[in-house]
């Protein structure tokens, strides 16, 4: 598969919906990623075992703030400067680039840095969906080591992280990426083809193509938003009522950065990692956690995560409690997830 | 007590109301002239009898000449783009993703010269002042306006300011250049492309302004009457405002008719239903106030960072269509009473809209000339805090930038009142919070 001009829409579409409401912006990188196919052509999407078991992989997310993203757009050279870093870490070129998030922004994001660099893009990610943490993903749960991770900004400015583990990087990246203003552009979790194929979450990108050429599954509910309350730091509540066929329903969505519980009666319809997602009805693009706002009409759909998030470790590290949702018993997407 | 002209000038016809203390007296409803937004105007007004209106203080004015030049591609100054980011911000080029032929008719030259700031004190670059006088030499005589802008310019406008003292030794003192910092939104594209559509606009608009200008002591209203217009948040603007940000006309009619019918009928919170010759629009008036769009709307197809008002556009003919866009506009569980005004809303049976409350107020069919002169002059600002601590200041700051916006615009700096937003969280970047102030105040009396 290619990801061309008309591709990378579909394939943006659905990664909103796999960033749970989080993320960032898809509409932010889309140009990106449009100028980016545009000037250097279409980005081949490959898996993980079509390469070599020891070719080297540029894992990239943007990290920080999609507000300053917004501003900051970044540069040409930027995906350039942060491959020869890597390489220059490795000692071997760049074969491949994989998403370290697919959810959100940073989709479309890795796709222009394929195209810039010439490089296959991969067709697997670190998460499956989008996570606030840089260490809440599959490869922290395989063992594998977050470092030396490379953080860059637009000038190249660049800073390498090493001998940490996730939970220090998570610190220091945000320290970073604070003294950077808010944006950086970060390759952790450095690893191969072959850790990909067995670590990764495979088949990611796409997964999102076809989500978002309307493989989406069917609602949980139909209606609009009704109430949305942030009492901040990222916490969001946004009351959901049920129109037509659902009519009288409530459903309470919340979210922690992304959506991460979908609530009925005190049940939980889906809750995270469960994707959460908030279609709306009008556009058919997800809505970020940013934008629900009274009065929207939206169909609230709900995706299994990627299996290893349904472990004992994987909860642990990214379940309802990492999120303040502890006693709270998982919704259907569970079931389907086994 | 003040007495105020309202006017809308529509495609097809030019109404005008003349309120005294904010209650409708008169009304009157002329063909519109085809092309010519002030003759219509002054058909109108002057229809209304002459020992009224010469105690009228202020005239309002609701154009929809900005967004017919942009949909009709016409009239549009060719505009050189000057960005300031340079190669750490390129990924996405000027003017990237316009409808060719929008572009065609719009862009006079582009360039992306280093500069721009950030959030943190070591970022950004130095401003590349040689290679904006370079692109100034260029243009000059070429391109008829300007449009600046800069990376985080919404927070440090001194680079725009300083790359529009270049630019204008180059091209002279007539030739308008707008810069991005008075857009204000946070998003480099969409800010950039309302800068490039303002710029676009501002040769049109500067002349609608003169002959307005020059109407006015001929429509016979009280001798030190001044002038304002609409604009898209349901807020009016001096011609001046309008002269440097004509995109905020863009929107306007609409916003201007939610109110006037909210107005009308005594209501701050209704779904209304304007129905017009061939189309129906229906929005949401929320606390007096048009209900916004979500982010990412597009004018002519390209994405900016003004805000419009939230509107679903159906067939006037189309009743059933009518009364779906009225369900889903509805904005909760309590229903809102439909309001429904515009030429066109008798042809609309009760019927068709069954479970509603339906009001039809007297003058529906002049809503937006009601809505034009009975709103304040308006102004907004936001800004996004970083540090954690400065909130109080910044809270005054914003509020403080909102009426100073507000007064530029033609707003009583003695009455003006603001409103702070509810704070918003800025996603992923700890201890940060987006603020956004609005201001509304009776136009200042000189």
């Amino acid at each position: 598969m290619h990801l061309d001009a008309e591709a990378l829409i579909d394939f943006a579409r659905g990664c909103a919906v796999l960033g749970s409401g989080g993320g960032g912006p898809v509409a932010d990188t889309l140009p990106v990623a449009a100028q980016a196919i545009e000037e250097c052509g279409p980005v081949p999407v490959v898996a993980p075992d079509a390469l070599a078991d020891d070719a080297l992989m540029l894992p990239v997310s943007l990290v920080g703030s999609p507000a300053v993203a917004a501003e900051r757009i970044g540069g040409r050279a930027e995906a350039e400067r942060l491959a020869a870093h890597v390489a220059g870490l490795h000692g071997r070129p760049v074969a491949a680039v994989m998403s370290g998030e697919i959810g959100g922004q940073n989709g479309p994001f890795t796709v222009a840095c394929a195209a810039r660099l010439g490089v296959p893009l991969l067709d697997a990610d670190s998460i499956g969906r989008a996570f606030p943490r840089l260490d809440q993903n599959v490869l922290e749960l395989a063992g594998l080591s977050p470092s030396p991770a490379v953080l860059a900004d637009e000038y190249g400015r660049t800073v390498v992280l090493d001998h940490i583990d996730g939970a220090y990087l998570e610190e220091l990246a945000r320290q970073v990426v604070a003294v950077f203003g808010g944006r950086a552009v970060s390759a952790d979790y450095p690893l191969t083809a072959g850790q990909a194929a067995r670590h990764a979450v495979r088949g990611s990108v796409t997964r999102a193509v076809r989500l978002g050429r309307g493989e989406e599954p069917v609602p949980l509910l139909t209606g609009k938003v009704a109430a949305v309350r942030r009492p901040g730091d990222g916490a969001a509540g946004v009351l959901l009522e049920g129109t037509g066929a659902d009519a009288g329903r409530l459903v309470q969505v919340r979210a922690r950065s992304e959506f991460v519980a979908a609530m009925e009666d005190g049940r939980a319809l889906a809750l995270v990692p469960d994707v959460i997602a908030l279609i709306d009805a009008r556009t058919g693009w997800a809505v970020p956690v940013e934008e629900a706002r009274y009065g929207l009409r939206v169909r609230l759909v709900t995706l299994a995560a990627d299996p290893v998030w349904y472990t004992e470790a994987g909860l642990r590290l990214a379940g309802p409690a990492a999120f303040g949702l502890d006693g709270l018993t998982h919704g259907p997407g569970r079931e389907e997830a086994r | 007590m003040t007495v105020t002209v309202g006017v809308d000038v529509g495609p097809s016809s030019t109404d005008a109301v003349l309120l005294d203390a904010g209650r409708p007296v008169l009304a009157v409803k002329v063909p519109s002239r085809p092309g010519d937004a002030v003759g219509s105007l002054v058909g109108a007004v002057t229809r209304l009898p002459a020992d009224q209106r010469a105690r009228a203080g202020a005239l309002a004015v609701g154009l929809r000449v900005a967004a017919r030049a942009v949909t009709g591609r016409s009239g549009l100054a060719r505009v050189g783009v000057l960005r300031i980011g340079g190669a750490a911000a390129d990924t996405v080029r000027p003017l990237f993703g316009w409808p060719e032929e929008l572009r065609a008719a719009v862009c006079a030259g582009v360039a992306n010269v280093a500069g721009g700031t950030g959030l943190a004190p070591l970022d950004g670059a130095p401003l590349d002042e040689p290679a904006i006088a370079a692109f100034g030499a260029e243009l000059a005589g070429r391109a008829e306006a300007f449009a600046v802008s800069s990376v985080f310019a919404p927070v440090d406008g001194a680079q725009e300011r300083e790359a529009a003292r270049i630019l204008r030794a180059h091209v002279g003192p007539d030739v308008p250049i707008l810069l991005s910092g008075a857009v204000g939104a946070l998003g480099l594209v969409p800010r950039e492309n309302a800068t490039v559509l303002d710029a676009a606009l501002s040769v049109l608009v500067a002349r609608v302004a003169d002959e307005l200008t020059a109407a006015l002591p001929g429509l016979g209203l009280a001798p030190d009457a001044d002038i304002l217009v609409t604009r898209h948040d349901g807020t009016l603007m001096s011609l001046d405002y309008l002269r440097r940000q004509p995109g905020l006309s863009l929107g306007s009619g609409p916003a201007c008719t939610l109110r006037g019918a909210g107005l009308l009928a005594g209501l701050r919170a209704a779904v209304v239903v304007d129905v017009g010759e061939r189309r129906a629009r229906v929005g949401v008036l929320s606390g007096g106030y048009p209900r916004e769009a979500a982010p990412g709307e597009r004018i002519g197809g390209v994405p900016v960072s003004l805000r419009f008002p939230d509107l679903l556009t159906v067939d006037a003919d189309d009743h059933r269509g009518i009364a779906e866009a009225a369900d889903r506009m509805q904005p909760a569980a309590d229903r809102l009473p439909v309001v429904l005004v515009g030429g066109g809303a008798p042809r609309v049976p009760d019927a068709a809209l069954a479970g509603f409350e339906v009001v039809r107020p007297e003058h529906g069919d002049v809503a937006g000339a009601f809505g034009a002169a009975a709103s304040p002059v308006g102004g907004g600002a936001e800004r996004i805090v970083h540090r954690p601590g400065a909130l109080d200041a910044v809270r005054d700051e914003v509020r403080e930038l909102a009426r100073a916006s507000a007064v530029r615009a033609g707003a009583d700096p003695r009455r003006v009142r603001t409103v702070l937003d509810p704070e918003e969280f800025v996603p992923y970047l700890p201890g940060a919070v987006l603020l956004r102030a609005r201001a509304f105040g009776p136009p200042s009396p000189l």
